[in-house]
């Protein structure tokens, strides 16, 4: 019986945390900009959010020494409850035939993973846009990338995906919004990707949701992952808390990957 | 509704357990950070390109051969968000400059560059523990 009661308590307690989640989130949205159609406005430069090494810079200048440390909190996943946010979890689980599979992939990383070779990441795993242009009957979503600056332009006005289009790392891309959420579906991927470093391959099968949202003067994204041929379930990833960045876009520099050959063993080198 | 309790627990746990999934970035995997070592020589060139910016020395030895040492470093986006420019490196070319760096496991004149000091005394490090 008091086990019963501890049950019904700590449900009723949480709740009440997810009612007061719910109103916050309704409080922090409505306080967010909107556009001139009343949807949220997601327009912006926002943070870098690709991993980059944990290193401080120390600089000496005429003898003054600083030090230097770059915010990544926008290429992890949230470290907070995130308002609005879906149940999610750290990684995909696969069905048992491909487990085995997964696991080499991951093992051997550092061969088997193009984007090590200066390879497209595709979607999800490019993360959020570093830019948004927002339009009344499509998105731009701008993007810079070690592999090349990608750029998605996402009609918002009701239409299908479109058909006979080549497969692509990027996908093919629709929107709408529910609620104060852009809702991104994307279909039509090439099969030999990877969307996340984990081994995570996916097939021609994939199907991409993303969805984004303000959360006071933050972007919040979070990307969800289908494919019935190889994951026994969908996969939504932990949000991420994207802030807003006055660092304009800037052509990124040629790839020319270099460390490959020199690798002796399966060590990781992490991309993302 | 014990089972409607048990799955609303179960959203909620999902919900804040959540972890990172990212690995840490590590120039081990190609090269001996065991072993620095440091070489002063002549900035010849500076590649500003992904994944790691590229910088080129020419080393005097002893009996007066040069060797071309070739070293990487961090990737541009990361010098950019540490507020460095491929022209912070490049207006030393010409200039003898000292490196500190470690040596690429597969051998060869192949380094990752960790500091390099300017013929005017200023320096840039790699620190990968952060200061306090």
């Amino acid at each position: 019986m008091t086990h019963r009661l501890v049950i019904v308590f700590s449900a009723a307690l949480l709740l009440a945390s997810l009612a007061t989640a719910d109103n916050k989130d309704a409080a922090t949205t409505s306080k967010a900009p909107r556009a001139a159609d009343g949807h949220p406005d997601l327009n912006g430069i926002w943070a870098y959010a690709i991993d980059l090494p944990p290193v401080t810079l120390k600089k000496v200048i005429n003898g003054k020494v600083s030090n230097a440390e770059i915010d990544q909190s926008a290429a992890k996943p949230a470290k907070r409850p995130v308002p609005g946010a879906l149940p999610s979890t750290p990684a995909p689980t696969y069905k048992p035939e491909f487990r085995e599979k997964v696991k080499d992939l991951f093992d051997n990383e550092s061969k088997t993973d193009e984007v090590f070779y200066c390879g497209k990441p595709g979607v999800p795993r490019i993360g959020p846009p570093r830019r948004i242009i927002q339009l009344p009957t499509e998105m731009v979503f701008l993007y810079e990338d070690v592999s090349g600056d990608p750029y998605r332009i996402i009609p918002t006005d009701g239409r299908a995906h479109r058909k006979g289009a080549n497969p692509s790392y990027y996908g093919d891309s629709v929107a709408h919004w529910e609620g104060d959420t852009l809702v991104v579906d994307v279909t039509n991927f090439v099969e030999n990707g990877w969307f996340g470093e984990g081994g995570y391959f996916h097939t021609d099968a994939m199907h991409v949701t993303e969805r984004l949202w303000r959360d006071g003067e933050n972007l919040i994204w979070q990307a969800s992952v289908d494919d019935p041929k190889v994951l026994s379930a969908p996969w939504t990833m932990p949000p991420r808390v994207i802030t807003p960045s006055e660092d304009p876009l800037e052509e990124s520099p040629p790839c020319v990957e270099d460390d490959g050959h020199r690798l002796l063993n399966s060590d990781h080198h992490q991309q993302r | 509704m014990r089972h409607k309790i048990s799955a609303i627990l179960t959203v909620i746990i999902l919900f804040f357990v959540a972890a990172p999934m990212w690995a840490h970035h590590s120039p081990s995997a190609v090269f001996d950070m065991s072993k620095e070592f440091t070489l002063t020589g002549t900035l010849t060139k500076v590649d500003w390109v992904n994944p790691h910016i590229v910088v080129y020395l020419d080393a005097k030895k002893d009996d007066g051969s040069v060797e071309n040492w070739k070293f990487e470093s961090n990737p541009p986006s990361w010098f950019r968000r540490v507020a460095l420019g491929r022209d912070d490196f490049a207006k030393a070319i010409g200039q003898t400059v000292t490196v500190q760096g470690v040596r690429a496991k597969a051998g060869g004149l192949y380094g990752y560059l960790l500091k390099i000091t300017f013929p005017d005394g200023n320096s840039l490090e790699l620190v990968f523990k952060p200061t306090s």
